[in-house]
């Protein structure tokens, strides 16, 4: 299944929750909506699951147009944040809910109910719980039989809201994995929506970077975090240290350092901000040429070293990365001086960044 | 608070966070069970001993009065209409509070609670206001001779506005905490709305329906103000069991009024055993819902 969204307007009572969201994923594709906290997921998520109706814009199937259809027509499994589970029925009558609620004329009978439960129960891996009630199980369980009723179905297209939300690291990356490999196995088009930047990019083919009603960017895991096309996809991508600089034919003047910003080649002494990743800080000797800085704290725990600096120019508060064992480490120790340089840098002019 | 060494010889002594010492327990205890057994438990007694003051004799000849079957009947009647009428719009106007979101959903949250804001007596007298002889319609419902003012009718009328918020009092915000996520989920999973109701929305609120209805029915067979006013008190035709103790009372036969009280009260013990044995006979299968 093919899934277009084309030009998508939501608001509530005059606040707008989506404004113009451009959106497609073709048949196979593991599609990542990412975001903070408001900016418009689980609204795009619930229109495209026709559980919420758009003010305008077209909303394709497979090049049919499905903004009349309601949520049961779409043959769309949606797996909710807090899981919805039916409390009062057992795992197996959540699981088989689906068929069991078709038109009696494509109701399946109810051996092959059956047999079908227990085939997804086993897929899920809760093959001996069928009788429980959802309040007898434990997070992670309950995820997967939420996911478990949501392929009874058989649907075309898998929405999950914030599916690993309310699990601990480790549950949440078996199950994410688990998860992909059953998208693959079941050829499914799946979007999902996380605020985890580490599980959108070890988890999807494509990820939409949202913010505040709109689709900031959309790429593959490495095109989003090597590429970001604005300084708030930069940010929200990983760590990010914030300099103000002056960009100018297409280098980027950082204090006393020059370094190149080759996608600005047209702009001529304009203001903006150069991002740095914390690994891509350089840490030197005093005397060394950069920008000066004081250590402030040092943790060591962790895979890396990771060092706090105070501009000495400004005060601003920087984060560098050291490799354990590096040369660099012996030049930190707490309130020493020392001066900074980067390699890789990515400017944004002003403009861009509000 | 004393500390626990963890060991096998107090791993056995499992405490309750929110325990109370003994006294404070016992204390509570005993203040709720006397506050009981006064309000509750004494009356209750007096009533049957007051009945068979007589004895089982004098107690049978009063019950088996025909003027005392026929009150039986018209309180069963009355309440069998009652009830049913108002878990279909108890129901009904839940769902609508608690799903959905509409223009005037305040004004009908009012409304529902006006029947508990104004004395039973009043509500009586509106409607000899309105379908009496000399009230609004009362001429146009003589001419097509139709009855309501000291009439089955009437009764049942008054009672069910009487009776009116208590099914719908106790779903609203049952239905409001569970939020609409199990019903979208059943739409989205292609259900019917009428299916997602029947599968979804009843049997999660099936306690506190129950319970709205063991409400609903002890009010709607003991009502007494709004009842009086519509009744006419009309022996053997429009006296209900709470109207026929009080004719008894006033009349002196105190062994007849008790032991129609007595069956009143003997209706209410009924109810109150049907609502244990259903929860214990469906209390696990429910045990997702709220049970009281
Ligand atoms: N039913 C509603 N009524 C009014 N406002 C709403 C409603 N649903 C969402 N909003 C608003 O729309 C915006 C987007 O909400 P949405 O739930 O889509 O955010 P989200 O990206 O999923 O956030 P989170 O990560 O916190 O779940 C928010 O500002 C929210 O307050
Ligand atoms: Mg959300």
């Amino acid at each position: 299944m093919t899934i277009t969204a084309d030009g998508i307007y939501k608001s509530f009572n005059g606040f707008p929750a989506l404004r113009g969201v451009n959106l497609s994923a073709s048949r196979g594709e593991f599609v990542a909506l990412l975001g903070p906290s408001g900016s418009g997921k689980t609204t795009l998520l619930r229109i495209l699951a026709g559980l919420e109706f758009a003010d305008s814009g077209r909303l394709l199937f497979n090049g049919r147009d499905v903004a009349s259809q309601g949520a049961g027509e779409r043959n769309v499994g949606f797996v909710f944040q807090h899981y919805a589970l039916f409390k009062h029925m057992t795992v197996a009558e959540n699981v088989s809910f689906g068929l069991r609620v078709k038109p009696r004329d494509k109701r399946p009978p109810k051996a092959v109910i059956d047999k079908q439960v227990n085939e997804l129960l086993r897929l899920v891996q809760l093959d001996r719980l069928g009788d429980r009630y959802p309040s007898q199980l434990s997070g992670g369980q309950r995820q997967r039989v939420a996911l478990a009723r949501a392929l009874a179905i058989q649907p075309a297209v898998l929405l999950l809201d914030e599916p690993f939300g309310a699990l601990d690291a480790k549950v949440r990356k078996e199950l994410r994995r688990w998860l992909r490999r059953l998208h693959d196995d079941m050829q499914l088009t799946s979007l999902f929506v996380t605020h985890d930047q580490e599980e959108a990019l070890e988890l999807a083919d494509r990820i939409a970077v949202m913010s505040d009603g709109r689709i900031e960017q959309i790429g593959t895991p490495a095109e989003v975090y090597q590429r970001p096309a604005t300084a708030f996809v930069y940010e929200f991508l990983g760590n990010a240290n914030r300099l103000p600089c002056r960009i100018d034919r297409g280098r980027a003047m950082v204090g006393s350092l020059v370094l190149p910003a080759p996608e600005h080649p047209e702009l001529r002494d304009a203001t903006g901000v150069a991002f740095v990743r914390p690994h891509d800080l350089i840490i030197g000797d005093a005397r060394a040429e950069g920008l000066e800085a004081r250590v402030r704290q040092i943790f060591v725990a962790g895979p890396a070293i990771r060092v706090e600096l105070a501009l000495l120019a400004n005060g601003e508060m920087l984060e560098a990365e050291v490799p354990h064992g590096s040369p660099a480490g012996e030049l930190i120790a707490p309130d020493k001086l020392v001066t900074l340089t980067m390699t890789k840098i990515r400017a944004f002019p002003d403009a861009a960044t509000a | 608070m004393e500390t626990q060494t963890a060991g096998p010889a107090t791993a056995a002594k499992v405490r309750r966070a929110t325990t109370e010492s003994p006294l404070v327990r016992w204390a509570l205890i005993a203040t709720g069970m006397l506050f009981i057994a006064l309000v509750l438990v004494l009356p209750l007694i007096s009533v049957f001993m007051e009945a068979l003051s007589g004895g089982f004799a004098t107690f049978f000849q009063a019950v088996g009065n025909a003027d005392t079957w026929q009150a039986v009947r018209l309180t069963l009647l009355v309440a069998a209409i009652a009830v049913p009428l108002n878990v279909v719009f108890g129901l009904a106007a839940a769902w609508a509070v608690a799903k959905f979101d509409f223009r005037g959903k305040s004004l009908l949250v009012t409304l529902i609670d006006l029947p508990f804001s104004v004395s039973p007596v009043i509500s009586g007298l509106i409607y000899v206001l309105l379908y009496g002889a000399n009230g609004w319609f009362g001429p146009a419902l003589k001419e097509l001779d139709i009855k309501i003012i000291f009439n089955v009718t009437g009764l049942v009328l008054a009672t069910v506005f009487v009776t009116f918020p208590f099914v719908a009092r106790e779903l609203i915000p049952l239905m409001q905490e569970q939020g609409r996520d199990e019903e979208e989920a059943a739409i989205s999973l292609g259900a019917s709305g009428w299916r997602t109701f029947w599968y979804v929305t009843l049997p999660n609120v099936a306690w506190g329906l129950l319970y709205g209805v063991l409400l609903c029915n002890a009010r709607a067979m003991g009502e007494f103000g709004a009842v009086s006013v519509v009744s006419g008190h009309i022996r053997g035709l429009t006296n209900t069991m709470p109207l026929h103790v009080e004719i008894l009372y006033n009349e002196y036969d105190f062994v007849g009024a008790f032991a129609v009280a007595s069956l009143l009260a003997g209706l209410a013990i009924v109810t109150l055993v049907a609502k244990s044995l259903l929860e214990w006979r469906y209390g696990d299968r429910l045990a997702g819902g709220r049970k009281h």
